[in-house]
């Protein structure tokens, strides 16, 4: 890549369900605040990318009052579907063509108004799984954990661990919503049942939240930030769809990790990286995520957590701000993640530091079963 | 900005209804329509973009299941939907992802299928639109008049015809002007195997006599609703030069959104935009873009444009606002008959969205078109002088979003 690009500035909303706001006014704050964390105004920013998706904002080309909220009047603007971490790449893009020198990134979901499962089962194929009914997130999930529970001997204690390690380190994250200090196996494994073999706390709780990133070329980011985050590497891939795919495996994840490892030059990801923040929307797709990623052979990762390698005290901590099984704005959770990413390295992770992180990875995905994924690789320095 | 060029183009006929394929097989036509005519396979390609109006289908995210009849999987694959620009943000992804040099050659497709909603995809569709409007301005507190005002709007044709009475009033353009726009698009269109309202030899008076919907609007004003899907291959230079005889150079873009209209206007007691016509955003994008592309006189320099008009009143507000003519004269250049398709500004010769309205597909079918005719591939309705320069538009939102790209027959 010709140019570099750094985060120079970053803001998050409290995530919570049934936020007291419009959704603009929600927007609005963040913008606001990470413009302030970046220490620059509307003037200074040339183009904007939003990330949201119609079905989710409950209306049609929801982007067409963000334009104010999110400070786009009169400047070059445009809203990427799905992740939040897409609409980051595709703002980069434009980074790195030189058309701009810095770029504000958005992305929100208010999980109130349209229930996020319902949406995801409107993904599915209308001809076919759409008509059987009974396909969306949470049931393909709970076909997927078991596939992998029964190959690789994974318990459902396995998955409460999951969830256990997630929502404590939760409790220390004042952006998190699902927050359980106290929370142990039995009640993980207690709560409310929704589809064998996953309880409600195995599962990312509906959120209300928003995410913004403010992103800077090269020249641009030495000038306006003391220390820039640099994206040291990128990448996107899609997944056959439901149906075709081996859903034993997060083919387009292994693919993100290696080409996004390649760009930053990491050869060992589990002693390279001192954070990694994933999207697992279940419980067992933190341990696939292990996988895809590298930390692990395949069918190891409850090993990772057993041993506690990555607790937050452990070798690589994973998802030390709780994750999305914490909290889950749909298409702001992957920006979250990158958003969590950048405070370790930055050292701003007031609470749930941890100690001397240089390099991070974040992880978004996106589609039924983690159908298209992105990482970034972030690292501190000059 | 790395030099990068459109080196295929591919579209599929526009009708009313297609039942003869699914969306995804729809989609899958126009993708190997551009791969064909670029001379390269999907294998060849680095990331795909792609998008349509979300609800129009009834499918969230299309490309997830689609993706496969398109080669999505083990690709690089983002989606973009920003209402009736969807089309052009699409090919700004794809053009984008060349000319930051992160890809060497990406697909830009786009599409709608109106006939697999059960209602009109538009009428439900935009309805939402006006619903939404309606919730956002309930949730600041409404009064009648302005509850009664939202409603009445009635999404894009309602906007349209605020829009038409704000122009006509302002520059003296009549609604004859409108009879005469739409006849010149629907003739254009007879001349395009792809188009869906083909009317060969349309004259004004044809129009004149259809019937009135809502003033200035005649039936014969509003674009249908049509099936279909368009899609572009974009290369970096050396990839372009080689694969591709007369490549059409990309030379500047921009979409430059304004602040929406309906509610913070007049109705609302705001301070946004009074005059639906006026078009800040697209004075900007069009501004930004030509100094992207070295161009300091567009009204010498472009020699064509393919302008976004679901409404024929949008074809001389857009002209001008893209400064292709000056404020309140484009109807005196459409009577002289210099937009036709011998005359020195040839705008919409494929018969534009007036003819054809795959709403998610308009507007990359804009780019797409100025490709042709660069590229020297728009066959019967290939324009009689020379392209060297063109300008596409799109347009969507509540009339603020806006994306212009200028393509060229040599690079920057």
């Amino acid at each position: 890549m010709a140019k570099r690009v750094a985060i120079i500035g970053y803001a998050q909303s409290q995530h919570q369900y049934d936020v007291q706001k419009t959704r603009e006014d929600l927007v609005f704050d963040v913008v606001r605040d990470a413009m302030k964390n970046a220490g620059i105004l509307r003037e200074d920013i040339g183009t904007v990318v939003t990330a949201s998706t119609d079905f989710l904002d409950g209306r049609t080309i929801s982007n067409v009052f963000l334009s104010m909220a999110v400070g786009a009047y009169l400047k070059d603007e445009s809203k990427v579907e799905e992740d939040g971490t897409n609409a980051l790449y595709y703002a980069m893009m434009k980074l790195v063509s030189g058309a701009y020198d810095v770029a504000l990134v958005e992305a929100h979901t208010v999980g109130w108004q349209f229930n996020p499962h319902q949406v995801w089962a409107l993904t599915t194929d209308p001809l076919v799984e759409r008509q059987i009914g009974v396909v969306n997130d949470v049931s393909a999930s709970a076909l997927q954990a078991r596939m992998y529970m029964q190959k690789y001997g994974v318990s459902e204690k396995d998955l409460a661990q999951i969830a256990v390690k997630s929502l404590q380190d939760a409790s220390k994250n004042p952006n998190a919503q699902r927050k359980l200090p106290k929370v142990n196996v039995n009640q993980v494994l207690g709560s409310k049942k929704f589809c064998e073999p996953f309880t409600e706390l195995m599962i990312s709780p509906i959120s209300d939240g928003c995410a913004v990133v403010i992103l800077a070329s090269e020249d641009k980011a030495k000038k306006l930030c003391e220390k820039p985050v640099w994206i040291q590497g990128i990448a996107t891939y899609q997944d056959d769809y439901l149906r075709d795919r081996d859903l034993l495996s997060l083919t387009s994840l292994k693919k993100a990790a290696k080409k996004a490892y390649q760009m930053a030059k990491i050869k060992n990801p589990l002693r390279e990286l001192g954070v990694a923040e994933v999207t697992a929307r279940f419980a067992h797709e933190e341990l696939m995520i292990y996988e895809a990623l590298g930390l692990c052979k395949p069918g190891e990762g409850k090993n990772l957590i057993s041993k506690g390698i990555t607790k937050r005290n452990g070798k690589l901590p994973v998802n030390p701000s709780g994750g999305a099984l914490a909290a889950d704005p749909v298409c702001a959770t992957g920006l979250v993640r990158v958003i969590e990413a950048v405070k370790q390295i930055k050292g701003e992770a007031n609470g749930y530091q941890v100690p001397k992180v240089k390099r991070a990875l974040a992880h978004g995905q996106w589609g039924i079963c983690a159908q298209k994924n992105t990482v970034i690789i972030l690292g501190g320095g000059k | 900005m790395r030099n990068t060029a459109i080196i295929g183009c591919g579209q599929t006929p526009h009708r009313a209804r297609r039942r003869d394929v699914s969306v995804a097989e729809l989609v899958s036509e126009a993708v190997s329509a551009a791969l064909e005519d670029a001379g390269i396979t999907m294998k060849d390609v680095d990331c795909i973009f792609s998008g349509n109006m979300q609800g129009f289908g009834g499918i969230a995210q299309p490309d997830l299941w689609l993706g496969d009849w398109i080669g999505a999987p083990g690709k690089p694959a983002i989606r973009i939907a920003t209402g009736g620009t969807t089309g052009g943000s699409v090919a700004h992804g794809a053009l984008y992802a060349v000319a930051s040099g992160m890809y060497d050659i990406a697909l830009a497709v786009a599409w709608e299928k109106h006939s697999d909603s059960k209602e009109a995809g538009a009428t439900t569709g935009l309805a939402h639109v006006g619903m939404g409007n309606l919730f956002h301005a309930l949730s600041y507190g409404l009064s009648l008049k302005n509850l009664i005002a939202t409603t009445a709007v009635g999404a894009a044709a309602g906007v349209a015809v605020y829009q038409a009475r704000f122009y006509m009033h302002r520059s003296g353009a009549t609604i004859e002007h409108l009879d005469m726009v739409a006849a010149k698009d629907r003739r254009n269109a007879a001349k395009n195997p792809y188009a869906h309202l083909r009317w060969p030899n349309c004259q004004p008076e044809d129009i004149a006599k259809t019937e009135m919907i809502a003033y200035p609007f005649r039936y014969g004003h509003v674009c249908p609703a049509s099936d279909g899907a368009s899609c572009i291959v974009v290369a970096e230079e050396k990839l372009a030069k080689k694969l591709c005889k007369k490549p059409a150079w990309l030379l500047g873009l921009a979409s430059y959104s304004d602040e929406e209209n309906q509610l913070q206007s007049e109705n609302y007691g705001g301070v946004g935009v009074l005059d639906p016509s006026e078009q800040m955003g697209c004075r900007v994008s069009a501004k930004k873009a030509y100094a992207m592309a070295g161009i300091t006189d567009p009204q010498k320099e472009i020699d064509l444009a393919e302008i976004y008009q679901p409404f024929p009143s949008q074809e001389l507000i857009f002209a001008e606002r893209l400064g292709l003519f000056d404020d309140g004269t484009a109807w005196r250049y459409l009577e002289k008959g210099e937009t036709d398709i011998n005359g020195s500004m040839p705008t919409d010769l494929s018969g534009g969205v007036n003819a054809t309205n795959a709403i998610g597909s308009s507007a990359l079918q804009r780019v797409l078109e100025c490709a042709l005719q660069i590229m020297g591939k728009a066959g019967e309705h290939q324009a009689a002088k020379p392209v060297h320069k063109a300008i596409a538009h799109g347009w969507g939102g509540v009339t603020n979003y806006i994306t212009v790209t200028i393509l060229g027959d040599s690079p920057r």
